[in-house]
């Protein structure tokens, strides 16, 4: 695992960095106020890159995936 | 390079150094076990990598990954003449080209980095094979004579399925 | 040509008892090595049937992780998806066949092919298409990358069979699972892990003639008698008329060199691997620690010589997969084993691995020439069979109910064709 970097604002705090432990380099994200971890590849963060705006603000809205009755987690 | 290398001032020039290839290559191709020995330092090290060329041969598989020791182990063997991969040795021929005086800091101080391009054709009753490759040497001054203290040979196929490779490449 | 041999060479595959007479109890028939309708028909019969070792679960240690890997000529994807379950599956893309995954290894958690940009998860399922509105819109189609259909492991050596149905992997493993066994309890943590890297040495032999050899102690002293010589190996003496190490066939073509015999008579620990305690001591005294007095028993017996139908081999250190690309070509992948917890050893193990395998090994590249010399004889016409009867006549049946025979017998040879002859013939 390489350096980590912390990008944060008031709202959020994430700790990114280049994880090298796998079989090729993946990003390694970290939400620093839960602890939660999740590991983005090449494929992943390009697909992230074309994103358009609209479709990443629907996953924005809090009851979109984690804040919901039925979430699992 | 911050200090001028020993080599450097003792003023080896790139002719002696492309003289010092050529023996080895000849010295390699026809067989010569005791004089192609007598270039090494104690401190050798003989490596084709195999996979990635950047592996480090303490953790990693290597096609051949030897020390000044295990040089002198591989030539006893094939001085047996019951080395059945050599016996009849490979008939061989080299050509040693690009060759370039690089500017690298391994080895011990003064040590002189060269890299060279090869081919090779080897011919053997199984039929004959093309070998190439990036060889890349550290030359020292040792009593006046150039010594050889490392060799790496990058073969073109490196991430391939090689044929058994028997001779000195 | 008497009247008494068959007229194998040249008969009709569809003659019911071919196998029969091209494989007999001290015999077998040069043309197994040569005909490509037999390799073509092992294709079928055994490489894309039966267990056939692929990889390693230490080879894809994270979700995401995939590694380039083989069953025969079949190009396999071995991957591991993100609830950790480890998939074989076909590099070959459901919409024109094109080769999808290109890199020997990486992470990534799903597949694009490059021809059209189809994309495929970890496990094989087709995530999508571009432009998806030719197909009627997305999710409309019931395609995916091939898959093995049946994937199963042990001590993490993961297998895959072609065959939907059939025995299982501990009934194809057989008391040749007891040799993996033995072969992870050398790890303080109970673990193997193959994270050396592979050599591959092409090999201009058929497969069997390596399946055969490996448990050949007759050749050792005379095919490594250079080595043994020039550096004082007591290899050559474990595999001598006056060796105490057997020969053990263990059913299901899986054969042995049981050298404990040996070891036990010394009882010095570490000598399985050329050296002595004192040589590794971080490593006996972990072990020691681990086990109590019992350490002892594991530390001098040491790791198995076990060649398991039909591709891999572990000798002691070194560990071996045959890949057959045609009835005259295969791959002999090579790597040095590794013991989660003792790097102290893993180094050792790198270094005299190196020395030995892969295609300047100063032991396999003559086993190698062996291999491809002998393809060349067995091409010519006369005497056609190659005998397989040394020892038949002193073989006996060990207490556990195993065929063994001494240590430079032909017991394990005779073991794997009867097993390749049982799959052979199957279903006739």
């Amino acid at each position: 695992m390489n350096e980590s970097e912390i990008v944060g604002s008031e709202f959020a705090e994430v700790a990114v960095g280049v994880d090298t432990t796998a079989n090729g380099p993946r990003l390694r994200l970290e939400d620093r106020r839960t602890g939660r971890v999740r590991f983005l590849d090449a494929l992943e963060l390009e697909t992230l890159v074309w994103l358009p705006d609209g479709h990443l603000g629907r996953l924005l809205d809090p009851s979109a995936d984690r804040w919901r009755e039925d979430a699992g987690h | 390079m911050t200090a001028p290398a020993t080599t450097h001032e003792t003023s080896v020039d790139l002719r002696q150094v492309e003289q010092f290839l050529y023996r080895e290559a000849r010295y390699a191709d026809e067989h010569d076990y005791d004089a192609w020995e007598a270039l090494w330092t104690d401190d050798a090290l003989y490596w084709v990598p195999a996979g990635a060329p950047e592996g480090d041969p303490v953790q990693q598989m290597s096609v051949i990954s030897d020390n000044r020791s295990r040089i002198a182990t591989r030539l006893k063997q094939l001085r047996t003449g019951k080395r059945y991969a050599q016996s009849p040795p490979s008939h061989l021929r080299r050509i040693v080209s690009n060759v370039e005086i690089l500017d690298d800091e391994g080895g011990e101080p003064g040590d002189l980095t060269v890299g060279a391009n090869f081919v090779l054709v080897e011919s053997r009753e199984r039929g004959n094979e093309m070998w190439a490759g990036r060889t890349t040497y550290r030359l020292r001054l040792v009593d006046g004579q150039l010594r050889l203290a490392y060799k790496k040979v990058v073969l073109v196929d490196h991430d391939r399925a090689l044929p058994t490779l028997s001779f000195l490449i | 040509m008497t009247a008494t041999l068959p007229e194998t060479a040249h008969e009709q595959t569809d003659k019911p008892d071919r196998y029969a007479r091209l494989i007999q109890p001290t015999r077998v028939h040069g043309s197994l090595y040569t005909d490509p309708e037999i390799f073509a028909e092992e294709l079928e019969r055994i490489w894309y049937r039966t267990w056939v070792y692929v990889g390693h679960v230490s080879e894809v240690p994270e979700p995401g992780d995939y590694v380039r890997k083989n069953i025969g000529p079949q190009d396999v994807v071995m991957t591991r998806d993100r609830d950790g379950e480890v998939h074989l599956l076909l590099n070959r893309c459901a919409h024109r066949g094109n080769l999808v995954c290109d890199a020997p290894s990486g992470n990534s958690n799903s597949f694009r092919c490059p021809y059209h940009g189809w994309t495929y998860r970890n496990n094989g399922d087709l995530l999508g298409y571009p432009y998806n509105k030719g197909y009627g819109g997305k999710g409309k189609l019931a395609l995916g990358l091939g898959r093995v259909p049946r994937v199963a492991s042990h001590q993490g050596f993961v297998f895959g069979s072609f065959a939907p149905g059939g025995p299982t992997l501990a009934e194809h493993l057989g008391a040749a699972a007891g040799e993996l066994d033995r072969l992870a309890r050398l790890s303080p943590e109970g673990e193997v892990e193959l994270t050396a890297g592979w050599l591959k040495h092409r090999t201009r032999a058929n497969w069997k003639l390596l399946a055969e050899n490996e448990t050949d102690g007759y050749h050792p002293q005379f095919v490594h008698g250079s080595i043994f010589s020039v550096t004082g190996s007591p290899i050559g003496a474990l595999y001598s008329d006056n060796s105490t190490a057997v020969t053990r066939d263990l059913g299901g073509g899986h054969s042995e060199n049981d050298l404990r015999p040996e070891f036990r008579h010394f009882a010095e620990p570490m000598r399985w691997f050329g050296t002595t305690e004192d040589r590794v001591p971080q490593y006996v005294a972990r072990m020691r620690e681990l086990h109590g007095p019992a350490a002892e028993e594991i530390l001098i017996e040491g790791s198995p010589h076990v060649m398991i139908f039909p591709n891999l081999f572990i000798a002691e250190i070194q560990l071996f997969v045959i890949q057959p690309l045609s009835v005259g070509e295969c791959v002999q992948h090579s790597t040095a084993v590794q013991f989660k917890g003792a790097p102290e050893l893993n180094r050792r193990m790198v270094s005299q691995c190196v020395g030995s395998v892969g295609p300047a090994g100063m032991l396999l590249a003559d086993d190698t020439e062996m291999y491809e010399r002998n393809q060349r004889g067995v091409a010519l016409r006369e005497p056609e069979w190659l005998d397989i009867r040394r020892g038949v006549e002193r073989e006996r049946t060990d207490d556990n109910g195993f065929r063994i025979g001494t240590a430079t017998d032909e017991t394990g040879m005779r073991g794997f064709w009867s097993h390749y002859r049982s799959l052979m013939e199957a279903d006739k």
